[in-house]
């Protein structure tokens, strides 16, 4: 940092501090820090315990300078999630514009690539497995073990799990570790609490590491459940990676094929609400084992 | 036929020309996952010398997949020139490579023999380039198509817009197709994905961007991406189609799953000339992508790079108006790093354009794959210098509707201004017009969705 | 459950204005739009209109007093024509409009249409309402979002003016001036004045100039008091500093011009002479139906373009009131909702919003600020029955939905006691799993209907509709509407 040493520089250095701040680009205490170090004679230390920090500005916020119709503009930010009315440097993306989209992609490969927290597992009191996969990277490139438990989990789940329930809950870290995380401490209690409710025996929840839907069919061999439903975090898009869908079916077997599952997706505070899908999950489960069928074969009997 | 190899100290044997083919791939999760990809790096370079040596009349008469069996390998050894195959049976892999990079020999030459050509003759050889042979090879080839406009015209560069909402909310939808036409992205078509499959739901996006097309005086086409069944009853009930799309693959078997066969899409194309609304004579859509076979379960162990050139085999009987490949799509079980999907993609546009196809590249990522922007934005540019036809426009690259990343219309105004390309004639004008851009760049004006909201 | 994928309702809307009265009768498209593996969404698909009207006079006992004999038999031959009973009739509104909501007439056509509308019809007054159901009528509504401008829509008829601001499609803003077509009555297609109102005395006054029934007036001597009526209708347009006749005949607050204007429908009876290519050029011609609804409209049109407003057509005119009123009344609940219930319909459930912020942190002191409110507002005086109103929980935690649920129930105790059901109305997305804990809290049987993603905050009334596709959701009638205030 230069010092300023005569009033034109003061000028400028105070003109341009102002001008940042007035675009958001610098906090006002920022704006006297910087001020300050450059009037005096001081170095300027980062200052890390200041609780200001840098952050995305909201996303409504119009990036396009003169548009022809800024309401227009607006109006159809609202009418899409995709990424419009963006502006831009040249050709390519303004800086928020790019930081923002590397966020959004940094998120969603975390919630890809990260597993779900052994601190979280404790805490929601839930038993951990793992499938045949033993990595991310072999889960990702090998979508046949991922349908299986491992060996280890075999003899677990024999052993631990209450056998012929009602109902069997899993919850599978799937392609989103991140959506576990954000939307099972709400969903679960409200499913549990409503399926209670009905008087519908359930077996206690446990989770799987690595796993993909399919892994649910195996359970139901070990377990024997009438119905089994698998809570697992969905593929993640660069506007949300905590969606979560829950994948129910009744009695699997050998000749199982996708048709036969039910599925509800897009549970996450911005689709269904977690424990509202928790109480709306409790009704169909309630029909699936009204009906003894799921998936297509559930739709014929409605 | 030679089926053994000598790497310095280390002999290789193989068992049929299909290993061979599998083996000689560059690395790729698909092939890793079916179990037919080389063991070593030396088995993979076993693999190409011996390619290299086999000559294409060796190819011929060992089919991958048997000619009673599918549909497809009977569209390609039944669409032959078997009068340019005559000629050219004797050169081995090898020497086609080397014909094809040689200076003497012309883009026409290319287009000529390439009807002489199979598509697993043409796999092989592009098995054995590197990436700079696939872009200098690729570069050569200039393909052109006509449906309202010309796409292919040498100089330019065109885009599909595509802006998918993912309610099919034909307000939203209406608002990425401004930000699209805006930065200049729409010339090759305006062509929508939609959640619901059905006649309502593709007849109102198609009478939506029509008219929008319509009331701006736009030169382009357009075109719902449902499955060509629902457009065929779309068509009959009088829905305005320019092209009809549909997804292929390189094995009867696959396109069974997709629910396509050589009937339904000779229907399909004999409805659009009959019904269309397009001027033609190319009608088509196709979109394609390695590892499609394995993530279906239809490979019949054949390698994803042969299985991919077989689908263009299958289209170029339809003289489709373009052939999009989206590789990078599939997942990462059959494509998992950039790296990858950069391959791959410079493999397909090579090989599409020796079979004469018009081609455009999705070169793309899903957030499930170990690729990232960098990633999208080399095999962009690479695609761009290998002269592929079109690209991709996609709000701000991140497609809401089909959750994956995809050029946005901000590469795509990049990639025209960075190799001086620019969009297609009718549309430059159009695009003059509307004061978007001038002289091939954008105008102060561009980027703003709203100047259609007077 | 059985679950058909679309159903259709018949919605009827009566319009009993100053002038004219009117019905239609829509039917409404209702249908699952949420695709393949996502949790059901109902929504109004489709509103198509399968009757209109004739265009009736209101029938008058005298000056002040409707006929509501008359307007029942009025609904009676038109659902004849319509080929339908009141039994088929499921839902919609009857709105007194215009002078006629001042006088004391609505008790009285609630009475005489009781048997005639149907098991679910609503009667309903106010000049905010109106207003909006004649901008969505009109289609200023879908203008402003379309065109993504902010239009207004003034609805001109015999005895008032109704503004209702649209911005992208929503109503925004609302106002009501005194000022109509026929507030000075003359007999038909001649100059003598048979009637003068109130509000023209306002401006005769204003004016300075004199006019009296059974005098006979001339057109010039007419059109400057015409002039300074069309003026007060664009006064509430242009500025909030308004001239003291136009503060006369405001009738509610102005429009807060929050936004600026410059596109403008107007519809009511006397929008077909704003779009007119020429003004009535003798008395003939203005008085064509016995008022001076031509003149005003023509006078609307000159200062509305002299200060630079540009006028747009709108779909319907003198239609819009009851076509607004008829297909967009009803509103439909969330699409996941608990009912446990066997009284629905319900009509006139009293909103009680006893949230003003942030709802506590512990049931105990939830259920203090509901027992205060209820104390406050006499509920326990109250025969009917009402409905706990509220954005949401806390957050949207299941722990701090489970503690709404105990507060209510606690805050509730002595209301239910009385055997009535506990009725909730829920902003946020969470009327199941509250139901739902509410069902695991008690012991004793006990009606719950959980409603949510419905704002009822600013209404009196609500009616509850039967429940529609398989008990998935609830249509409901909001019974006033006030903006801003």
């Amino acid at each position: 940092m230069t010092v300023a040493n005569n009033e034109l520089e003061k000028v400028i250095i105070q003109s341009v501090m102002e001008e940042l701040a007035k675009k958001g680009l610098l906090s006002h205490k920022g704006k006297d820090q910087v001020m300050a170090a450059a009037m005096m004679d001081t170095p300027l230390v980062p200052n890390t315990e200041s609780e200001e920090m840098v952050t995305f500005p909201p996303q409504e916020e119009m990036q396009i300078s003169n548009p022809f119709n800024a309401d227009a503009v607006k109006a159809m930010k609202k009418l899409t999630p995709a990424r419009i009315g963006i502006g831009r440097a040249g050709t390519r993306p303004k800086t928020m514009s790019l930081l923002r989209f590397l966020a959004d992609h940094a998120v969603a490969q975390d919630a890809v690539f990260l597993d779900v927290s052994e601190e979280f597992l404790r805490r929601m009191n839930l038993m951990s497995v793992q499938s045949a996969a033993t990595s991310k990277d072999e889960f990702l490139q090998r979508p046949d073990l991922g349908r299986r438990l491992s060996e280890e989990a075999v003899k677990i789940v024999s052993e631990k799990c209450e056998k012929n329930v009602q109902v069997q809950i899993l919850i599978v870290d799937g392609l989103s570790s991140t959506a576990i995380e954000a939307n099972i401490p709400d969903l679960l209690p409200a499913l549990i609490q409503g399926l209670k409710s009905a008087g519908i025996k359930v077996g206690a929840p446990f989770f799987v590491k690595n796993g993909r839907v399919w892994v649910q069919d195996h359970v139901a061999s070990i377990v024997n459940s009438e119905v089994i439903i698998s809570l697992i975090g969905e593929r993640p898009g660069l506007g949300t990676a905590e969606s979560l869908s829950a994948y129910m079916i009744y009695r699997p077997n050998e000749n199982t094929v996708e048709a036969d599952r039910t599925v509800i997706s897009n549970i996450h505070k911005g689709g269904i609400p977690p424990a509202e899908a928790g109480a709306h999950l409790t009704d169909v489960i309630q029909q699936i084992l009204a009906a003894k069928a799921s998936g297509v074969k559930l739709n014929q009997q409605k | 036929m030679i089926l053994k190899a000598k790497v310095y100290n280390k002999i290789f044997a193989f068992q049929s020309l299909k290993e061979v083919m599998a083996k000689a791939n560059e690395e790729k999760s698909g092939d890793e996952l079916v179990g037919i990809a080389a063991k070593s790096a030396s088995e993979r370079v076993a693999a190409k010398l011996v390619l290299s040596n086999l000559t294409l009349e060796d190819i011929y008469n060992n089919p991958v997949i048997p000619y009673e069996e599918d549909e497809v390998t009977r569209a390609i050894y039944d669409g032959l020139n078997l009068r340019i195959y005559q000629e050219i049976k004797s050169w081995t892999v090898g020497y086609l490579r080397e014909y094809i990079l040689d200076h003497k020999t012309t883009g026409e030459d290319l287009t000529h023999i390439s009807r002489g050509l199979t598509s697993e003759m043409i796999a092989a050889v592009a098995k054995l380039m590197s990436t700079m042979d696939l872009v200098f090879g690729s570069k050569k080839m200039r393909v052109q198509s006509h449906c309202n406009t010309t796409l292919g015209v040498p100089g330019t560069l065109a885009f599909r817009c595509q802006p998918n909402h993912p309610t099919d909310n034909i307000e939203g939808m209406l608002a990425s197709l401004k930000e699209g036409l805006a930065y200049g992205s729409g010339d090759a078509v305006i062509g929508i994905n939609p959640v619901e499959d059905n006649v309502e739901t593709v007849t109102r996006l198609l009478d939506t961007v029509k008219n929008f097309m319509i009331k701006w005086e736009i030169p382009t086409q357009n075109c719902v991406l449902a499955h060509v069944t629902t457009q065929i009853k779309a068509i009959e009930k009088g829905a305005p189609v320019d092209l009809v799309f549909q997804s292929i693959a390189g094995t009867q078997k696959a396109n069974d799953a997709f629910g396509v066969n050589a009937a339904i899409l000779d229907e399909a194309f004999a409805l659009a000339q009959r019904k269309g609304t397009a001027t033609g004579p190319n009608l088509m859509y196709f979109e394609t992508g390695q590892g499609s076979e394995v993530s279906l379960d239809a490979h019949l162990g054949v390698d994803m790079m042969t299985l991919e050139a077989r689908t263009y085999g299958y289209a170029r009987g339809y003289h489709p108006f373009m052939t999009n490949n989206v590789s990078g799509f599939i997942g990462p079980e059959t494509i998992y790093s950039g790296r990858e999907v950069i391959r791959a993609d410079l493999e397909d546009l090579f090989m599409g354009k020796l079979h004469g196809l018009p081609m455009g590249i999705a070169p793309c990522y899903t957030n499930h794959m170990k690729a990232d922007q960098n990633d999208q934005e080399m095999g962009t540019l690479l695609c761009a210098m290998a002269g592929s036809n079109f690209f991709m426009g996609v709000p701000g690259g991140d497609d809401v509707m089909l959750s994956y990343q995809d050029t946005s219309y901000h590469d795509d105004a990049s990639t025209r201004e960075i190799l001086g390309l620019r969009p297609l004639p009718e549309f430059e004008k159009w695009l003059e017009k509307m004061g978007i851009l001038a002289k091939g760049k954008l105008t102060e004006r561009a980027g703003d969705p709203s100047i259609f909201d007077k | 459950m059985p679950e058909s994928t679309n159903q259709r309702i018949t919605s009827v809307g009566i319009d009993i204005g100053t002038t004219t009265t009117q019905l239609v009768i829509s039917q409404l498209t209702i249908e699952n739009t949420a695709s393949g593996t996502l949790v059901p969404r109902v929504e109004i698909t489709d509103k198509e209109v399968i009757h209109r009207s004739r265009i009736y006079f209101t029938p008058l006992l005298d000056r002040d007093l409707i006929n509501a004999v008359e307007v029942s038999k009025i609904v009676e031959t038109e659902y004849m024509a319509a080929g339908l009973t009141p039994e088929m009739i499921d839902t919609g509104a009857v709105i007194i409009t215009g002078e006629t909501a001042k006088k004391e007439n609505a008790k009285a056509i609630i009475d005489a249409l009781a048997g005639f509308a149907g098991d679910f019809v609503v009667a309903t007054a106010g000049a905010n309402l109106e207003a909006i159901y004649a901008g969505k009528g009109s289609g200023a509504a879908l203008y402003s979002a379309q065109r993504h401008q902010v239009t207004v829509n003034i609805d001109v008829g015999g005895g008032t003016s109704n503004y209702a601001m649209f911005h992208e499609g929503k109503a925004v803003d609302s106002s009501c001036l005194n000022v109509g077509g026929h507030l000075i009555e003359f007999e038909r297609q001649g100059d003598r004045i048979t009637y003068i109102s109130e509000p023209a005395e306002t401006a005769l006054k204003h004016r300075g100039q004199r006019l009296q029934v059974g005098e006979r007036v001339t057109l010039p001597q007419l059109r400057p008091i015409v002039k300074a009526m069309a003026g007060c209708v664009v006064d509430v347009l242009k500025t909030s500093v308004h001239t003291e006749l136009t503060k006369e005949l405001l009738m509610t607050p102005p429009l807060q011009l929050a936004h600026p204007i410059r596109k403008v429908m107007i519809s009511g009876g006397v929008a077909d002479y704003v779009y007119a290519l020429n003004g009535p050029m003798t008395m003939a011609e203005v008085t064509a139906f016995g008022d001076f609804g031509p003149l005003l409209g023509w006078e609307l049109k000159v200062c509305l373009e002299r200060d630079g407003f540009v006028l747009e057509k709108p779909e319907e005119t003198v239609r819009a009131t009851v076509i607004g009123t008829g297909t967009q009344s009803v509103n439909l609940s969330g699409s996941t909702i608990h009912l446990q219930e066997n009284t629905l319909p319900i009509r006139n459930v009293m909103v009680i919003s006893p949230f003003t912020s942030l709802i506590p942190e512990t049931p105990q002191s939830i259920a203090e600020v509901i027992k205060k409110e209820i104390l406050r507002l006499q509920v326990d005086r109250f025969e009917g029955i009402v409905a706990i109103a509220m954005k949401g929980p806390r957050t949207m935690s299941f722990a701090n939905i489970d503690i709404l649920a105990q507060g209510l129930l606690l805050g509730m105790h002595d209301y239910l006691c009385k055997a009535k059901p506990l009725i909730l109305v829920v902003e946020a997305d969470c009327g199941k799993v509250l139901g739902q804990c509410i069902n695991a809290s008690v012991n004793k049987p006990l009606e719950v209907i959980c409603i949510d993603q419905l704002e009822v905050d600013n209404c009196d009334y609500i009616d509850i509709g039967k429940p529609l596709m398989g008990g998935r959701v609830v249509p409901v009638v909001l019974k006033t509407l006030v903006f801003n205030r």
